[in-house]
């Protein structure tokens, strides 16, 4: 998409594009690690400073894993916890000038196929192959086609809903500042005073809401599908 | 024959224009009926103030909460709304039609297209708006159970948004990646 694209930073030998997108996720991939690294450098029985703030999170990742799958599947918790801190921070990136790279289908449908293939995966390792398979044509054989196309349509509507709605909240938010611009200019004040407080309600909004809202919703609904399938 | 003949003069007519007034005059169309989507949100955003001044008063120790989940509630409803801005002010401010290649009334009948395809929002802002006027009236019955509430009522409307996905990514599709033209 022109305009709106991500831009390309440079183009490696093979025609591989090294874009925005993916600076920034690498950027948000090595800020995690390292807070991990610190935070778990020195782990002790009675937690001090830092490492009540983990053990906050870490407990609230893993309570709202178990119940929303139940507690024989405790052991996504952490597959879970990656995607909301990976989700939040690219949504969150935003607040900081750097493009979010959710507003990418690139990222977005790449996160929403690794939940397709947990989907079909966990419940073929579940119920068997051939069960599995047999459940497509329920409650009756004419509904296969049917079963097919809203198994394929759920990582398309769960990628696209996040790309949507972070993409959205990006266009608005240059259009409005560019249009703060032309005001400034237009009232003959060289110095950008109108970008400084005024667009901070509406990152509250585009940013900060609906960034941690979708982070949720997109984790939320693959714990629910994945459970749904092996259930 | 008189009908046919009319709307061949029509397009005609329209053919005497401009390349680029035809694809602006589209657009302006285009954006004027995304809008049409706030119809959606406001009904929503309007039952579920309703119910929230219900649940208050049915229930005003807990009239804390159940403004929480209202309010919660019709911030998601919002979101068709924002989506048919966003297009409308594609359509507006970053036009991509009007740079593309090809025929003159295709481009023109995307820009309307994508328009028209957004007032899908109508649906999501409406089912959003009544899922979190229910969510309010919940939360006053049951203050104990807000966070269950909450978190049942954001993953039912995350659902209720995927018509309004879809037809964001048709409007999308026709803005910047036209298939319609490959194919003349």
């Amino acid at each position: 998409m022109e305009g709106f694209g991500p831009k390309i930073i440079l183009e490696l030998p093979g025609g591989i594009l090294i874009t925005e997108t993916v600076v920034n996720t690498w950027i948000i991939m090595v800020l995690l690690s390292i807070f991990s690294i610190i935070a778990t450098r020195r782990l002790e029985k009675v937690p001090r400073g830092l490492q009540n703030v983990i053990e906050l999170l870490v407990d609230g990742i893993n309570k709202l894993t178990i119940q929303t799958m139940g507690e024989d599947k405790k052991s996504f918790a952490p597959y879970i916890g990656t995607l909301l801190l990976f989700i939040a921070c690219a949504n969150l990136a935003g607040l900081f000038g750097l493009r979010p790279p959710t507003a990418d289908i690139n990222t977005t449908l790449g996160l929403a196929l690794m939940t397709f293939c947990l989907i079909h995966g966990n419940g073929m390792r579940r119920k068997g192959v051939l069960t599995y398979l047999k459940g497509f044509t329920q409650p009756i054989p004419v509904m296969l086609p049917l079963n097919i196309i809203s198994e394929i349509a759920t990582p398309i509507s769960l990628s696209f809903r996040l790309f949507g709605n972070i993409t959205g909240g990006l266009i608005m938010m240059s259009l409005f500042y560019s249009a703060l611009a032309a005001f400034s200019t237009k009232l003959g004040i060289n110095i950008p005073v109108l970008q400084a407080a005024i667009p901070s309600v509406f990152h509250l909004y585009f940013d900060l809401f609906a960034g941690i809202l979708q982070s949720f919703i997109f984790s939320m609904l693959t714990m629910v599908f994945v459970s749904g399938a092996m259930d | 024959m008189e009908d046919a003949n009319f709307i061949i003069r029509f397009l005609n007519w329209l053919m005497s224009f401009d390349r680029k007034v035809l694809i602006l005059a589209a657009s302006a169309i285009g954006a004027g009926l995304a809008m049409i989507a706030g119809i959606g949100p406001g009904i929503g955003q309007g039952y579920a103030a309703g119910k929230g001044a219900e649940a208050v008063g049915m229930n005003p120790k807990a009239g804390k909460q159940a403004t929480m989940v209202m309010l919660l509630g019709a911030a998601v409803a919002e979101t068709s709304g924002i989506l048919a801005l966003v297009v409308a002010l594609i359509l507006l401010f970053g036009n991509p039609i009007i740079t593309q290649e090809g025929a003159v009334l295709v481009l023109a009948a995307s820009a309307i297209g994508a328009g028209i395809s957004m007032i899908t929002g109508v649906g999501p802002g409406i089912g959003q708006g009544y899922a979190a006027g229910k969510g309010a009236e919940a939360a006053a019955r049951r203050p104990q159970y807000q966070s269950n509430i909450i978190r049942a009522m954001l993953l039912g409307q995350a659902v209720a948004q995927s018509t309004g996905i879809y037809a964001l990514i048709i409007a999308l599709v026709l803005m910047f990646a036209n298939p319609l033209i490959k194919l003349m």
